[in-house]
């Protein structure tokens, strides 16, 4: 209790001082609120993209997660249907996709062209209820659940000129790897600000059938719970289910294109973070070492009468933490205005950028302001006291009383 | 020394006479002709002026095994039709080529979609053979350099072995060895490479036939594709004809789109 009124009265003592160290802290938890918020969205968005993309589970025979990047159609699950319904009896699945993807030569006349594209073939369902294709529609609609209907991204649609109306003809390979043609009409172009979506060829599931020539079957089964946290959950129920034994189950972050993006997540996240914690630490070391060099003569006084090496780092640590916590609330609330104008209003970083960025980004990114944001940046707040005192408080320890008394 | 003298010179002014000979020489009792002759015999019997023939095409892949048949029409080196009788998910489906160019009429889709470049490389129908490989009848001894390199027993056939090498880089296989049998001089077997020198193809021939004007030809052929795992592709011809009349639309775009 005594260290604590001590701590208070240093606070006090010097205000310009004091008022430094705030501020360096309330820069450093106010830079750490947007910081953060800005990744949380960032990367929350893109992390929701790719999960409800590639399902927050996903099953595919053994053979074609060998070989996934080629996507052997030969190597697809056989009755599929009969898996998803299977998987819908698991607790915790909500819903289960049969889909299948692969390259396709895209053309709205006579000869091949150079425009090559993925085509996805997916019940009507997944669309609306997992890709969310509808709200991304910006000209003409959705399927209606006609036959040969197909959805294009804004880029595939522009780089071979088809409107809303136009027949085009996705030219793709069987199982056996025979040229194999499906007619479409274009009822809607989409443009979801990502590759995803921009650059898709989306068709129902049956005309993709057809054209790999796998009857019921589809290269990849999507399953979904209620969000993305659940994908390992599943994942593992699947994999003690014995329908799918003889299967490769990946959860969406263990799936190879989304787990090196996580991965890297974090770690973009743990640099930005501990960068900012650093030079604001650096600023609270300048303070509180100025501190201990001022009051060398008392520290020597209070040492002579008994204050302990514990006590004494005590004493500075709280008066760190102390500024801290006062700065960082401050900083935190100021760190808000920012960030959550980013919520509302985001930032368009152009498609060119987005469409480059070899992840799905979109191209009008938003921050998220949420309470573990907060809570966050203002912990890391007090951690840039802790970091910050450390060594002034050591320092201050090291002081034998009868030195500190014969300096000036 | 007179005698000596003239005899010197007689043997002397031989030589040219004999190195300009055709290299005729002598592997045991047969003679081996020279690799221009092989490849001119070859070509007699595989190239054509003009054929229909029927074919039947089993495609063996690891999951499953699929059989084609169709109808071909060829017409010199450079002109060949196509038309897919059987099975049901591609009859109708005709192709045409003339030069370098090809077109495919899709009944699926009732469209026209022309092909070009790598494409006509690609395994037509999923099989071992490529596009160039179904629809190509070049003459062997215009595209490649051969050289005989011996006399080899091929699938119990005692044939002539020759490697040959393309004239020019645009050739699909720029390297072949070819065992050709010496009585029918078809080429029984042969192993297409790539410029790397990576083995490409194998391509065997059998049931080797007489047809009229005594030309011989394969009534069946393997290919197999050794950059795929575990396929080979089998084409047997169940009837063929030489020397027919075709009718010039046969090669035309409107053939392609009559159904």
């Amino acid at each position: 209790m005594l260290l604590l009124r001590l701590a208070m009265r240093n606070v006090r003592r010097n205000v310009h001082r004091t008022v430094l160290t705030a501020g360096t802290v309330l820069f450093g938890t106010a830079l750490l609120t947007v910081a953060l918020a800005w990744l949380t969205g960032v990367f929350g968005t893109l992390t929701n993209t790719m999960a409800s993309f590639g399902g927050h589970a996903r099953v595919m025979t053994t053979a074609f997660a060998a070989r996934e990047e080629l996507m052997p159609l030969s190597e697809h699950l056989q009755h599929a249907d009969d898996l998803a319904a299977a998987a819908m009896k698991l607790p915790g699945v909500r819903a289960a996709y049969p889909r299948i993807v692969t390259g396709v030569t895209l053309t709205k006349g006579d000869e091949i062209g150079d425009q090559f594209g993925l085509a996805v073939g997916a019940p009507i369902g997944w669309y609306t209820d997992q890709l969310h294709l509808g709200k991304d529609i910006v000209l003409g609609t959705m399927f209606t659940g006609a036959d040969g209907e197909t959805v294009l991204g804004r880029t595939v649609a522009e780089a071979i000129h088809a409107q809303v109306g136009d027949t085009i003809i996705a030219l793709g390979m069987t199982q056996d790897g025979a040229m194999a043609p499906v007619k479409a009409k274009v009822v809607g172009i989409a443009s979801g600000g990502n590759q995803l979506v921009d650059n898709g060829i989306f068709l129902p599931l049956e005309p993709l059938r057809w054209m790999a020539d796998v009857d019921d079957g589809a290269t990849e089964l999507l399953i979904y719970g209620d969000d993305k946290t659940q994908g390992k959950t599943l994942a593992a129920e699947l994999r003690a289910d014995p329908a799918f034994s003889n299967d490769v189950v990946q959860a969406w972050d263990e799936q190879p294109s989304t787990a090196g993006i996580v991965a890297m997540i974090g770690v973009v996240n743990s640099i930005i973070s501990s960068i900012i914690v650093f030079v604001c630490a650096l600023g609270v070391w300048n303070t509180m070492m100025m501190s201990v060099m001022e009051r060398t003569r008392e520290i020597g006084v209070m040492r002579a009468m008994g204050l302990t090496r514990p006590g004494t780092v005590v004493l500075f640590v709280v008066e760190g933490l102390f500024i801290a916590a006062i700065g960082g609330a401050v900083g935190v609330a100021l760190g808000c205005i920012p960030a959550y104008a980013l919520q509302v209003y985001g930032v368009n970083l152009g498609d060119k950028m987005a469409h480059s960025a070899g992840v799905p980004v979109q191209s009008h990114v938003y921050a998220l302001l949420t309470v573990g944001v907060v809570t966050e940046a203002f912990l890391l707040g007090l951690c840039t006291a802790l970091v910050g005192t450390a060594f002034p408080a050591w320092r201050a320890a090291s002081i034998q009383p009868v030195d500190a008394m014969r300096s000036r | 020394m007179n005698r000596r003298f003239v005899l010197a010179l007689l043997v002397a002014s031989s030589i040219p006479v004999v190195a300009g000979l055709p290299q005729i020489a002598v592997a045991g009792e047969v003679a081996v002709p020279t690799a221009d002759q092989l490849l001119s015999y070859v070509d007699k019997n595989m190239t054509f002026a003009t054929r229909t023939a029927t074919i039947k095409m089993t495609v063996v892949s690891p999951q499953r095994t699929r059989t084609f048949v169709m109808q071909t029409f060829g017409r010199g080196e450079t002109e060949s039709a196509i038309e897919y009788l059987d099975p049901a998910r591609d009859k109708g489906t005709k192709m045409l080529r003339r030069g370098d160019e090809m077109w495919m009429w899709l009944p699926s889709v009732e469209s026209v979609q022309k092909i070009s470049g790598h494409m006509l490389r690609q395994g037509m129908m999923g099989s071992d053979l490529s596009y160039e490989d179904m629809m190509g009848a070049a003459q062997l001894r215009d595209k490649y350099t051969a050289k005989v390199t011996g006399a080899e027993t091929k699938n119990g056939v005692l044939c002539w072995r020759v490697e040959m090498i393309a004239k020019d880089a645009t050739v699909a296989y720029p390297k072949r060895i070819s065992w050709i049998d010496q009585k029918t001089h078809i080429p029984i077997s042969q192993e297409l490479y790539a410029v790397s020198g990576m083995l490409l193809k194998v391509w065997d021939m059998s049931d080797i036939r007489t047809y009229d004007g005594g030309r011989q030809f394969p009534a069946k052929m393997v290919i197999i594709d050794k950059l795929k795992q575990g396929t080979s592709t089998t084409i047997e011809m169940t009837s063929i004809t030489f020397g027919v009349a075709l009718e010039e639309e046969t090669f035309s775009q409107r053939w392609l789109e009559r159904h």
